[in-house]
Order: structure tokens, then sequence, then C-alpha cells
């Protein structure tokens, strides 16, 4: 018993050493830039340059377009599938888990063969259209994490039963879908939605390929030539990356609650 | 009869090749209610969301104040449900849910406030405990008034209920069925009630539809239904029923074991020399020589339950065993098992099984 307290308690202790020694140099590091002293005078170097403020306002709104346009497609499908075509969800879950497999480069070389200025799409003839690429690049990244999060959210609901419910009381589909079932997984998306603003966030191969001024690409410009900025730029990364995962078992705590069920 | 509110005429379902409902007819009169009551995997529920419009017959029409719904989506009926499940919706409170109905409708906000008010007066939750809460803050009975509520707040032409209590414990369900008998009657609905418990059936019901297979086996009030079952599922399947084996000999004589019973009506389709089986209710039977009775069998006791102010008693007679009911009386100790009895009945109770 004790012994297995040990063991436990030691390979613990390993993997978090593993994942925060890196990360706890990164921050001392970050903090040298003056000589002989602790300063956080990298982190006002980063956050007063103009670069770094346009890159990250890019890509936050890519990221809320990203959300707005994954819960878009991602709830409506995953409740018909639930509702209507039980047999397809395994073939959506694969489907969904594809962009897990396929490299975001093979994804990002495709949309620029099929919609090149010569094409018949061309949306990479204009800023606009690139930033609409892009998005649809990253709904496609996020689409693992989207589903699945609101696919667990829909079977804590009866999804059918409740739907009859609504549609005997006379609605319709939207709403149906905006009053009832979205409600209902509001939590399940937004924990998606934090997962899906922390990949956006981060993301490099597809904004550097659209050649996108976003936040990635920002991030290596600057770790290429510069020594103490990269290092603060990494513990801001970490820090948004985990507030995100913070709020997610924050709102966790709200999840509707099935009616007799116990938490 | 008068013209029917609700009809269901010669409704038809299959899934895929399975037939689960064939030729089903039904009238219903306005504020009549109905149960449907059948063994399980009969096609009640199946017809039941046939007239909420959640499933599509495979022929036949459903006509609802006379117009022909069977097209119509479920959204378009102004049908009330309530479901085995309670199907509250989690996000929304007590009165939210009780208006959904009517603010999908557009009805003004002061006047659903007034109309959640109202039903959750007829429900008996007090609006200033209940309104504000959760469903998750319910007990089970609790939910399932306030989905009955929400189903009638949009006042529906029919009201459609499949198994609302099976989840309830037994005083709830019986406290429940009598709430929603009288909130039917004092509101007129017409109501369609699914059980699979005949009790619920035959204690509620203006009439009572058996199912089996897919068909409406019978069709009547619950006396009907009790006392003159159509078929020998329905003699089965409602109430308890002793089935002796005899012999037909001539001009309608039976030899049951050592006695004889001699039935009113000839039997059409049988031959003397044949196997018949003959039906009795246990409450048409009497221990001893009861006068009037023009049948007494022999036999000997084989069980005896005391249950109260009802004794059950359970004779061989033959070799058939049979179940009968007498009342306690204080003054006389119930019967022991081995005792030698007669019991006697009317052989205009009889029924023949065939
Ligand atoms: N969607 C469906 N696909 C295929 N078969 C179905 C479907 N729905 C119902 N059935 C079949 O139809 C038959 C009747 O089902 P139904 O649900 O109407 O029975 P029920 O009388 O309500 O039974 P219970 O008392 O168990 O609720 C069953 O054999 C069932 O398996
Ligand atoms: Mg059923």
């Amino acid at each position: 018993m004790k012994i297995n307290r040990f063991w436990s308690w030691l390979f613990f202790g390993v993997g978090a050493l593993y994942f925060v020694l890196p990360l706890i140099s990164t921050a001392e590091f970050s903090l040298k830039m003056r000589r002989g002293a602790y300063t956080p005078d990298a982190y006002w170097t980063v956050l007063a340059d103009p670069r770094f403020q346009q890159t990250f306002t890019y890509s936050v709104l890519m990221a809320l377009a990203t959300i707005a346009f994954g819960v878009l497609l991602v709830v409506p499908t995953a409740y018909w599938v639930r509702l209507k075509l039980p047999r397809w969800r395994p073939v959506l879950e694969f489907i969904t888990l594809l962009p897990l497999i396929i490299p975001p480069i093979v994804i990002v070389f495709g949309y620029i063969r099929l919609y090149n200025t010569s094409s018949w799409l061309p949306l990479t003839g204009s800023a606009m259209g690139t930033n609409l690429l892009l998005m649809f690049g990253y709904v496609i990244l996020s689409l693992p994490y989207m589903y699945r999060a609101v696919d667990t959210g829909l079977r804590a609901i009866d999804v059918a039963t409740l739907t009859e419910a609504a549609q005997s009381l006379g609605a319709g589909w939207v709403t149906i879908l905006t009053r009832v079932i979205l409600p209902n997984v509001a939590v399940a998306v937004l924990s998606g939605a934090f997962i899906t603003f922390a990949i956006v966030i981060g993301e490099f191969v597809m904004a550097a390929l659209l050649n996108r001024p976003s936040f990635g690409p920002y991030m290596q410009l600057l770790g290429a030539n510069r020594a103490y900025e990269p290092a603060a730029l990494a513990v801001i990364a970490f820090a948004i990356t985990w507030g995100c995962m913070a709020l997610i078992q924050f709102v966790s705590k709200f999840a509707p609650r099935a009616p007799g069920a116990q938490h | 009869m008068p013209e029917p509110f609700l009809s269901i005429q010669h409704v038809r379902k299959s899934f895929g090749a399975t037939t689960v409902v064939q030729d089903f007819n039904l009238d219903v009169e306005a504020g009549e209610f109905i149960s449907f009551l059948g063994p399980s995997g009969c096609g009640k529920t199946t017809v039941l969301r046939m007239v909420a419009g959640f499933e599509e017959p495979s022929g036949g029409r459903i006509v609802i104040g006379g117009k022909d719904v069977t097209g119509l989506k479920p959204n378009q009926r102004n049908i009330g449900m309530v479901f085995q499940a309670y199907a509250l919706f989690p996000n929304l409170t007590v009165a939210q849910n009780i208006g959904f109905g009517l603010k999908v409708a557009g009805v003004a906000r002061a006047e659903i406030d007034s109309r959640v008010a109202e039903m959750l007066d007829i429900i008996k939750l007090p609006a200033s405990e209940f309104g504000a809460r959760y469903p998750y803050q319910l007990s089970g009975g609790q939910q399932q008034r306030i989905a009955l509520a929400r189903a009638l707040a949009p006042r529906p032409k029919v009201l459609l209920l499949d198994e609302p209590l099976s989840a309830l414990d037994a005083k709830v369900r019986v406290s429940l069925r009598e709430e929603i008998r009288s909130i039917q009657k004092k509101l007129g609905i017409t109501t369609i009630f699914v059980t699979h418990d005949q009790e619920e059936a035959l204690s509620i019901s203006d009439r009572i539809v058996v199912m089996y297979g897919g068909k409406a086996e019978q069709v009547g009030t619950a006396f009907e239904i009790y006392n003159r079952p159509a078929t020998r599922f329905v003699a089965g399947f409602v109430g308890t029923l002793n089935v002796l084996e005899g012999r037909l000999g001539n001009a309608g004589k039976v030899q049951v074991g050592s006695g004889e019973i001699v039935l009113r009506e000839e039997p059409a389709d049988v031959r003397s020399g044949d196997i018949v089986s003959l039906a009795l209710r246990p409450e048409a039977i009497a221990l001893g020589r009861r006068a009037g009775d023009d049948a007494v069998l022999a036999g000997e006791i084989a069980d005896v339950h005391f249950l109260g102010s009802v004794i059950r008693v359970r004779v061989r007679a033959g070799d058939s065993i049979v179940s009968l009911d007498t009342f306690n009386n204080p003054a006389t100790p119930p019967p022991r098992i081995g005792d030698k009895v007669e019991i006697s009945f009317s052989s205009g109770d009889v029924m023949l099984l065939n």
C-alpha cells in the first residue's frame, strides 16, 4: 500500500518535472533581459511591439470566427446524426478524426491547389478570401475537439424525446435547435470553443503558408531574431492556453443537470 | 354514436418488412378518455406516435375535428403529448417549460404568465414555490405533472399520454392517475392514454382498446372488456381467468372431472367428444352451493391466500385449479388446505374459449 503510493508519486513527480522544468527555465530566462537582475523587460518589449498587437488581434478575430462557424457546422450536424442517422455516427466520428491524422500542411497545399488565382474559385486572390480559407482550415483543425465536445454534451440529454416534446408544442427545427438543443449543450460548446481558441492562437503552418499576419508566424519570426522576447512570448502563449483550459474546467461546473442526477 | 372527434381509419404501419400495426380503426368522441392496453411490443406507442405525427402511417388516415391530419407535421397538429420520461426541458424553469408552447405560438407575455399560473393551479403546484424551479429540483411525480401542464397549456385538440406513470412509484402512480382523469374531465379534452397496466386502464377510462399483435382486439368499456371479452386473448389478458378443460358431450353438456356443466348455448364450431376450454372469473365462483347457481363441481382446497378484506382460495377440481375470492368474515375462519369442498357458479357466466 505504502510502497504503491511511493511509486505513484514518483512517476507523477517525474512526469511533472518533464513538463514543468522547461517551462520554469523558459520563464526564468525570459526575466533575464537586463543583466544581473530579474525584470519583466522582455514582456514589455513584446507587448509594446505593434506587430504583436496586430497579429494577436488578427488571431483572436480568426479564433472567434472559427468558433462561430464551427458551432454552426457541428451542433446541427451532430444533433441531426444523433436524431435521424444514428447508424452514421461511427462514420462521422471517423471523419472528424481525420484532421488528427492528415497533417495541416497537406490540407493547406490542397487548398492552395484548389483555390489558387487561376482556379474556378480564386479564394487566395484576395486577403478576405484567404482569411476565409484560413478560417475553414482552422475549423477543420478544431473539428475533432469540437465534435467530440458537442457529441458528449448531446449524450447527456435525451435528444429524441426533447425534440418530440418541442415539436408537439409547435416548435420548428430552428426553434428546437436554438431554444432546446443549443442551451443544453452550451457548456460542451464552450469547452470546444476554448480548445479551438487555443489551437487557433498557436497555429503556424496554415497561416504561414497562406501568408496571413497571424500570431503563430509572428512567434516564429521573433524566435528566429531575438533572444529573450521569444521566451516571454512562449510564456504568454502558455498562459493563454492554460487560461482556456481553466475556463473549460470552470464552465463545466455549470453543465445542465439531468433531472434526478446527483452532482 | 355522434360524429367522432378523432378518427383513426384503416391505419397500418410497417418498419421494413415487419408489420407493426395492421388495419387499426378507432373512433373517439370529443372529450372521451380512451386507454390503449396491451402487452409490450403490441404497437400501442406506434399508433399513438402516428396520431402525434412522429411516425408516418404506411396506410390509412387520421382525422381530427373533421380535418385530415395524416400528412401534417407534428408541430402543425396541435396535439399535447406526455412522455414516460417526462422530457421537461432541463434548461428552462417550470414556468418557462409550461409556457414553451405558448411562446412558440407567439402569445403575448402577459397572457403566457396568466396561463402558466392557471395551469400550475390546475395541477396543484403553487406558482410561488415551483414556478422558478428547474426540472432537476423536482420529484418524478412533480415533473410529470409539469409535463402534463406543459402539454395542456396551448389548449391542444387531443392529449396523448404514453405510459406517463410507469416511472413512478406505486402510491404516486395511483394518485396521479386519478388526478389526470379529473383534470381531463374538467377540461373536457379528448385523450388517449397508453398503458400496459390493466388496473390503470380499467379504473380511469371511458373506453379501452385492448391491443395484441398490432391489432385492436376489442374496444369497449371496462365493464364490457372484463365481463364480455371478445377474444381469448382479451379474456386472458384482462383480469384473472380460470380455465377449465372438459369434454363436450351432447346438448351442450361438458364433463369437467367428475362433474358436469350444461352450457347455455351450444358451441357452434366444436363437435361432441372434443376437448373445450371454459373460462370463469374468480368472482363468478362461490365456495359451497350458492342459491341460484346451476353448476356445481366437487374439489379440494389447494391454497389459501389471506389478502385482507378478500381471501383468495384455490380449489383443485378434476385436472384444473380454480381461483375464487370470498370476503373475509371475522366470525368464520378461512378454509384449510386439503378440505373437501364444492364450488358453484352460474352457467351463464361461463365463457367458452376457442
Ligand atoms: N423505429 C422502429 N423500427 C423498427 N421497429 C420498430 C420501431 N419502432 C417500433 N418498432 C417495433 O414495433 C413493435 C411495436 O412497438 P411499440 O413501441 O408500438 O410497442 P408498445 O406496445 O408501445 O410496447 P411497450 O409496452 O413495450 O412500450 C415492436 O415490436 C417494436 O420492436
Ligand atoms: Mg410503448
